[in-house]
């Protein structure tokens, strides 16, 4: 009995330093978050009041929160979409290939590997709108008559911080799809041959079932971070062309950088916090039914 | 399923905890001692100095600064580090919330009405005192006082004129314009063979479109901000300067400038890619760096008037700064630190290390052989002349009525690049867009108030 209470002890002991970091780093700022969007908490003023839920319903009636909140939704759908269907075709292709798939899939694997600021600042001056590489050469091969303003034109924007964000996330999915690829019996797709299965019924009932657990938690992931995205797009337009790309984190990272409402800022990341869980808990429905599809 | 659903929230909130603000409790307050007591004593403590002397030369000038303090004084330890004035911002505001501000920093003017405002800096009259008062001019001065008690002791000053490329305009066989009409005239007219007359810069991230606003507001006798401080973009001066940038930017300017900052902006003019260009002297070393050829044939002279017999007016002067921290342990080094900055020798060498860009604060420098002597100085002379004229006649945007918050709130908040970009990009009538920009500046104005 002594030795079972020990062992319970011991037991919190081990956990205790991962629950102190976690607790720090979750459970404060969340606490702090929530406090805060009930307040008018300003970020270099000493004093605040507490306003209940007076920043909610301010934020709720912007309409520029509602347009941040359409920006975020379309991003994010349409910057998955492509990732995953840009990364799997790369990782079927790249699971065929017999020679050197190693240097492939390094080369494949670079954009993931740097750092959001760099992408951002080599784009920008690809895409610069006078002396830009991409711009220029569009213009010398006679595909454009003037200089396409992709940063700068409020129809194209958007659409080029899209085809930037497939382009950085798409080796991401690429990798882990291709692992999922690598775990199928081979002799399963040996049997379907023998049986006259076809590459699209191959493909449907043997690759997909394998493979779809990983992918909708990849879709899981990268939802959350997609979704938050913040420093690609800031780095890249900072929001603009008249807020042609602001988010919902760079409306939030607005209201509290910029004009310091700290309160508000909080009650911004609040509303995202509750979509996101919503959102995730959907997410997992869906997997959880899968997985018992399976068994 | 269980344990990965609740990682997959755990992740969630995560990731959205990161966006959360943080708060905390403000710094203690200290006040200053008086520096003359102080010297007397041996000077013991580690200081932390927050400087945007990001330049190799200025930020070297600083460092010898300090190692010869420290050597003359060996208990002192001065810890320096450099922020662009971008981070630095966003470092002082998100550190007072915890406490994490330095002892010392510099500061532009708008900042200091924001410290000031926060109780997050101490007042340095004995410092300016120990000066020489009479040596600093009083707008400078005026710009970091509340309560007859100056916060901040200018470091250095400079004011934005009108740079152009004298090559281009003989070609053309045009003058060096003096009103607005003439600018837009001569800027059209040399936006051509792959050089822009002039780019209009308006990325929500920078200050750059309510500068140039402010050059014609201010030129037409108006303000961007009324008397009783509220955002004043609907006055006729105000719209007509929209519509002046407006037809800049249709006519001369790279349409990718919708989204420039400063650097954006002045590296065209840097590379020899727009004719003209409004900036401090700063844009002299700007060209000597990246196109050594055209350092002959660039020149400013005062910003453009709406009508020639107009008198002369300076639009913006910016006297940066030094301030001491309220949370600071040892404001007595600070201030024997920051008056060893002002000392002839070095001072003349830290103005060198930008020649023409920064201008003395302080009276008794530029007329000493050391100053002179500098060959940027000598090639600029007129340029130099020019901008002094022009530091004399300026505030900094919107403290035409005083420092204020709300000044620096104008500036700080991309509100007019907002309205700028928003008439660019969606078409949106001017003097709409100019009516919702000044509703949501005075919004925020009241947010502090």
């Amino acid at each position: 009995m002594k030795d079972k209470i020990k062992s319970n002890y011991s037991r919190w002991l081990f956990v205790l330093p991962a629950l102190i970091i976690v607790g720090a780093l979750l459970i404060y700022p969340i606490f702090s978050s929530t406090y805060f969007s009930l307040t008018t908490k300003h970020l270099t003023k000493p004093s605040y009041k507490f306003v209940w839920f007076k920043n909610y319903i301010s934020i709720l009636s912007d309409v520029g929160f509602y347009k941040a909140f359409a920006i975020s939704i379309l991003w994010t759908i349409c910057s998955l979409l492509g990732q995953i269907v840009i990364g799997f075709s790369a990782a079927l292709a790249l699971h065929r290939v017999k020679y050197f798939k190693g240097v492939y899939r390094i080369l494949l694997i670079i954009p993931w590997a740097f750092p959001s600021i760099v992408i951002a600042l080599a784009w920008k001056w690809i895409l610069n709108g006078v002396s830009g590489f991409i711009p220029n050469l569009l213009v010398n091969m006679g595909l454009a008559s003037g200089l396409p303003q992709f940063l700068s034109d409020g129809s194209l924007v958007f659409g080029t911080l899209i085809f930037i964000n497939i382009w950085f996330g798409a080796p991401m999915i690429m990798v882990n799809v291709l692992s999922a690829l690598q775990t199928i019996p081979t002799d399963q797709y040996e049997a379907a041959q023998i049986d006259g299965a076809s590459k699209l019924q191959q493909f449907r009932h043997i690759t997909l079932p394998h493979i779809k657990v990983v992918v909708g938690l990849l879709v899981v992931l990268r939802t959350i971070w997609v979704f938050n995205n913040f420093d690609l797009i800031y780095l890249i337009t900072g929001g603009g062309p008249a807020n042609a790309t602001t988010t919902v984190p760079i409306y939030a990272y607005n209201m509290g950088w910029g004009t310091k409402l700290l309160g508000k800022s909080s009650a911004v990341t609040m509303l995202l916090l509750i979509f996101l869980l919503i959102v995730c808990t959907l997410y997992f429905k869906v997997i959880d039914r899968w997985e018992k599809e399976d068994k | 399923m269980k344990k990965r659903f609740l990682s997959g929230l755990l992740t969630a909130v995560l990731v959205a905890s990161t966006l959360v603000g943080c708060g905390g409790q403000q710094g203690t307050k200290s006040n200053g001692s008086d520096a003359g007591s102080q010297e007397a004593k041996e000077l013991d403590g580690e200081i932390t100095f927050w400087h945007s002397f990001t330049q190799g030369p200025r930020l070297e000038v600083i460092q010898k600064a300090a190692d010869n303090f420290m050597q003359e004084n060996p208990k002192v330890k001065i810890n320096i580090e450099t922020f662009s004035w971008g981070d630095f911002y966003t470092k002082w505001t998100t550190g007072l919330a915890s406490g994490n501000v330095p002892d010392m920093s510099t500061a532009l003017p708008s900042h200091v009405v924001e410290m000031m405002d926060s109780e997050a800096i101490i007042p340095v009259d004995d410092l300016i005192d120990d000066i020489g008062r009479d040596r600093f001019a009083k707008t400078a001065l005026s710009e970091g006082e509340k309560d007859g008690k100056c916060y901040s002791i200018p470091l250095y000053s400079h004011a934005q004129v009108m740079w152009y490329r004298k090559d281009l305009l003989e070609a053309a066989n045009l003058e060096v314009p003096k009103t607005w009409d003439e600018f837009a005239t001569a800027a059209k007219a040399l936006t051509k063979d792959g050089v822009y007359g002039c780019s209009f810069p308006c990325g929500s991230n920078d200050l750059m479109a309510t500068r140039f606003l402010n050059f014609y507001v201010r030129s037409a006798g108006g303000s961007l901000l009324t008397d009783d401080l509220k955002a004043n973009l609907t006055s006729k001066e105000a719209i007509d300067g929209i519509n002046f940038w407006l037809d800049i930017y249709k006519n001369c300017s790279p349409k990718d400038s919708v989204n420039y900052a400063v650097l954006d902006q002045a590296n065209l003019y840097y590379q020899g890619k727009t004719a003209f260009d409004f900036n401090s002297g700063f844009q002299i070393s700007g060209v000597k760096t990246n196109s050594p050829d055209l350092i002959d044939q660039i020149s400013c002279a005062p910003l453009p008037k709406i009508k020639v017999d107009d008198p002369d007016y300076g639009a913006e002067t910016s006297n940066i700064p030094m301030v001491v921290w309220a949370n600071s342990k040892h404001p007595e080094i600070c201030k024997a630190f920051m008056k060893t900055l002002y000392d002839t020798d070095t001072y003349t060498e830290f103005l060198a290390a930008t020649p023409v860009g920064m201008l003395p604060a302080i009276t008794g420098i530029s007329d000493t052989e050391k100053y002179k002597s500098n060959e940027t100085i000598q090639k600029f002379a007129s340029e130099e002349k020019i901008i002094e004229d022009a530091v004399q006649r300026g505030t900094a945007i919107g403290f035409e009525h005083g420092p204020s918050v709300q000044a620096g709130l104008l500036t700080s908040q991309g509100i007019i690049e907002g309205m700028f970009q928003d008439i660019i990009t969606n078409g949106t009538d001017v003097k709409t867009a100019a009516k919702a920009a000044e509703d949501k500046l005075n919004e925020i104005f009241a947010s502090v108030q």
